[in-house]
């Protein structure tokens, strides 16, 4: 993969863009981060169930812009967004999308940066109380977690919206590397390839029917 | 006779670079031209070439980089973040509407699918006729259509130039009864690639990188690159040159301050960067008009799986429009399908089992978008000092366009299920789709209106226009007939800005000859614009 930091900041606010929506508008700002706060406080009252097993595991040290909470959500997020495993799709051990999507965190604008962080601890805790999961999206089933990025899919503009941006994430970073698209057939580049022609400029079209130039006028 | 030699390949352009090297430059000089154009697109070279041929000593500059063919690389990703404007994040201010652009050296028809389209002679009739503009009746403005389309091999594909999606729509339309035809394209000798979004690395796609920028740079014409206009200059209701920032496209560091003097100032930076630029420059506006009316031409892509495998994504990108409904209803339908990266920003996903499913279709996928007319009431405005203030883009459905953007995309849906699709994926911020026609209503009604349309239909815009229209009225109308400010002489507008009302009709074309009449009109009053006459 051949990705450069312009890049990945490319990626990273198309990524992001839906957030940056949030962002800009005050009163959806207000509401994520009240929501985010309450689902906090809901997933204190339920402090038991909202310990999770990922709380314990550790984050590789190549890791820079996530945040351990980030990071575990967005590992899980990849395996129940792209099960490609037994598929002829690449697999993920292949693509380091976890890594593309730190790389991609990392370039955000400071207080993009924070929103989608607020809006990412959201969307992990609210699992907790929306649905009546009782636990972390970290933590359910691939199934349930399936059910609750459709059902966010589904939901008011600040669930569309989170839903957006962390599919946005993992699949972009996915699939902008060139070693998927051979399994979908998706040639790539192909001029080098076919050898095909370079032109040029294109020639200067008759000027014979031109209007009077101040040369010839004078 | 002039000896004009046009460069084998490339643009002599003279960057931020260039200019950090000379030690001749220091952090802030002028420059003096007869005309300065600022953006290098489809209005801006077509005036440099008209202007510089015609005698003119030009200067054209260009906010965004340059970034010769030989550096395309055929990833889309690459070229996004290299030439498209905010590495195409453009937005609205929901940010739920799309607004690609090209920012470097060619504008948007370096990175464009080379459509060319004419508007009706019904438009240009009720633009005359209606409005007054009586230099855009059809017999007027249709000879030099064919001037503009002659210069740069405008052609129907031809059969090799349509592809499977194409050939879908087709099916899809011959059942239907459907009007359909291939599309015009500026092209020559196309390789088929299907990279058109990418730029074009063998120069066949007839951009302003290989046309009007090297002939204009031929009749002596310069070109700078990395160099934003801040302002016009303009005192005593006369413009008299620019401000600019020279900056390192990289870093974004401040290379040099500029000014330019210029007898003639030419604005060409498009629909949404021409109205912020007066905006900044606090042109007289007595219309109050100036940044209003934008249309965006809105559009929808509706995906369909058949059941063999198309490679719906090789070939020419854009093969065929239905043409049934411009004139009837405001729609314009194209064939194409996107790379995969940008299906994914384009086109909401499913979650799991459903996404990878939907991706190992890809090669079964055929894409048509659905374009449909708007009303015209988006606004471009700029909020802040003009050294550091910011764009804002406002523009969100009305109900009445949210159900024409729908409608568009149920009549698309109808005809892949008339080729014979098995599932058909809707433009919608909800994974939707419907495995027949008869379950497609139903679906469609799940797509509602909400709040201002906002995150519901998932649009995007590629052909912004109508900011600084142009109007016999001047308590109506930004400019003149002849693309000239009001109240502000030798300031002339030359891009989608000046479209009179909203259009059915992909404006490449159109802006390229609106821009030639405006330079030959420049150049017929030599004597009164310009101190050597």
């Amino acid at each position: 993969m051949t990705s450069s930091p312009e890049s990945d900041r490319a990626a990273a606010h198309q990524a992001a863009a839906p957030m940056a929506a949030l962002s800009r508008r005050r009163f959806l700002k207000t509401a994520l981060l009240g929501s985010a706060g309450l689902a906090v406080l809901a997933g204190g009252t339920f402090a038991v169930l909202r310990r999770s097993p990922v709380d314990g595991m550790a984050v590789p040290d190549t890791i820079r812009h996530l945040s351990h909470g980030e990071y575990h959500l967005f590992r899980r997020a990849t395996e129940v967004l792209l099960p490609v495993a037994g598929t002829p799709l690449t697999p993920l051990s292949e693509v380091p999308v976890l890594a593309h999507i730190d790389a991609m965190m990392g370039l955000l604008p400071a207080h993009l940066r924070k929103d989608v962080s607020a809006g990412l601890a959201l969307f992990d805790n609210a699992a907790v109380v929306s649905g009546w999961h009782g636990r972390r999206f970290v933590d359910l089933d691939d199934n349930a977690a399936v059910a609750y990025f459709d059902r966010w899919s589904r939901g008011h503009v600040i669930q569309r919206t989170l839903n957006a941006v962390i599919k946005q994430f993992v699949y972009v970073s996915y699939w902008r590397d060139p070693k998927t698209w051979p399994p979908v057939e998706f040639d790539g580049p192909v001029s080098d390839r076919w050898g095909i022609a370079y032109l040029g400029n294109a020639p200067l079209p008759d000027e014979s029917a031109l209007p009077q130039t101040v040369e010839n006028r004078t | 006779m002039r000896a004009i030699n046009i460069p084998r390949d490339g643009l002599p352009v003279t960057t931020a670079r260039d200019m950090a090297r000379d030690d001749s430059i220091s952090g802030r000089f002028t420059l003096k031209t007869e005309v300065v154009v600022i953006g290098s697109g489809a209005g801006g070279s077509m005036v440099a070439w008209e202007l510089a041929r015609a005698g003119r000593q030009v200067l054209v500059v260009e906010a965004g980089p340059y970034h010769p063919s030989s550096a395309f690389t055929e990833h889309l990703g690459d070229t996004m973040t290299e030439i498209y404007r905010e590495q195409a994040a453009q937005l609205n201010s929901t940010a739920d509407v799309l607004f690609p652009e090209g920012a470097c050296v060619g504008g948007s028809t370096v990175i464009g699918a080379c459509v060319m389209q004419q508007p009706p002679d019904s438009v240009f009739r009720r633009w005359s006729e209606e409005l007054g503009l009586k230099n855009l009746a059809p017999q007027v403005i249709k000879p030099l259509f064919d001037e503009v389309g002659r210069e740069q091999y405008v052609h129907l594909n031809e059969a090799h130039e349509i592809n499977t999606t194409a050939h879908k729509v087709i099916q899809g339309c011959e059942r239907m009864g459907f009007s359909w035809k291939p599309v015009s394209r500026n092209v020559r000798q196309c390789a088929l690639t299907g990279h058109c979004l990418a730029g074009c690395p063998s120069d066949r796609k007839m951009s302003a990188l290989v046309t009007h920028l090297p002939w204009a740079v031929g009749h002596g014409a310069r070109v700078m690159a990395d160099t934003e206009v801040t302002r016009v200059l303009i005192r005593n209701g006369r413009a008299y040159g620019v401000e600019a920032v020279v900056r390192d496209p990289r870093t974004r560091q401040k290379v040099a301050d500029l000014r330019i003097d210029a007898e003639v100032v030419v604005a060409a930076g498009g629909a949404i960067q021409t109205p912020l630029l007066l905006q900044r420059s606090e042109i007289p506006d007595a219309s109050g008009q100036l940044g209003k009316n934008l249309a965006v031409q809105p559009f929808v892509q509706v995906l369909a799986r058949f059941r063999e495998e198309l490679h719906g994504f090789r070939g020419a990108l854009v093969g065929v429009e239905i043409d049934e409904f411009i004139e009837t209803d405001g729609y314009m339908f194209f064939s194409a399908l996107a790379e995969p990266e940008q299906l994914m920003i384009q086109g909401n996903q499913g979650a799991g089992p459903d996404h990878i499913n939907f991706m190992k279709s890809y090669k079964h996928l055929a894409g048509l978008n659905a374009f449909a007319i708007d009303e015209g009431r988006g606004e471009v405005k700029w909020k802040g000092s003009h050294t550091d203030g910011r764009k804002v883009i406002s523009w969100n459905p009305s109900r009445a366009e949210f159900e024409k953007l729908k409608h568009g995309a149920s009549l698309a849906s109808r005809v892949f299920f008339a080729a014979g699709a098995e599932e058909v994926y809707l433009p919608s911020f909800q994974r939707l789709s419907a495995p027949s026609v008869f379950d497609l209503d139903a679906r469609l009604d799940e797509i509602t209106y909400g709040v201002r349309g906002m995150y519901s239909l998932r649009i995007n815009s590629f052909s912004s226009h109508g900011t600084c229209r142009m109007g016999v009225d001047r308590y109506h109308a930004v400019t003149n007939a002849r693309g000239e400010v009001y109240d502000v002489k030798g300031l002339f507008v030359a891009d989608a800005s000046l479209l009179p009302e909203p259009m059915a009709s992909a404006p490449h074309w159109t802006v390229q000859t609106l821009a030639k009449q405006v330079a030959q009109g420049i150049h017929a009053r030599g004597q009164e614009l310009f101190l050597k006459g």
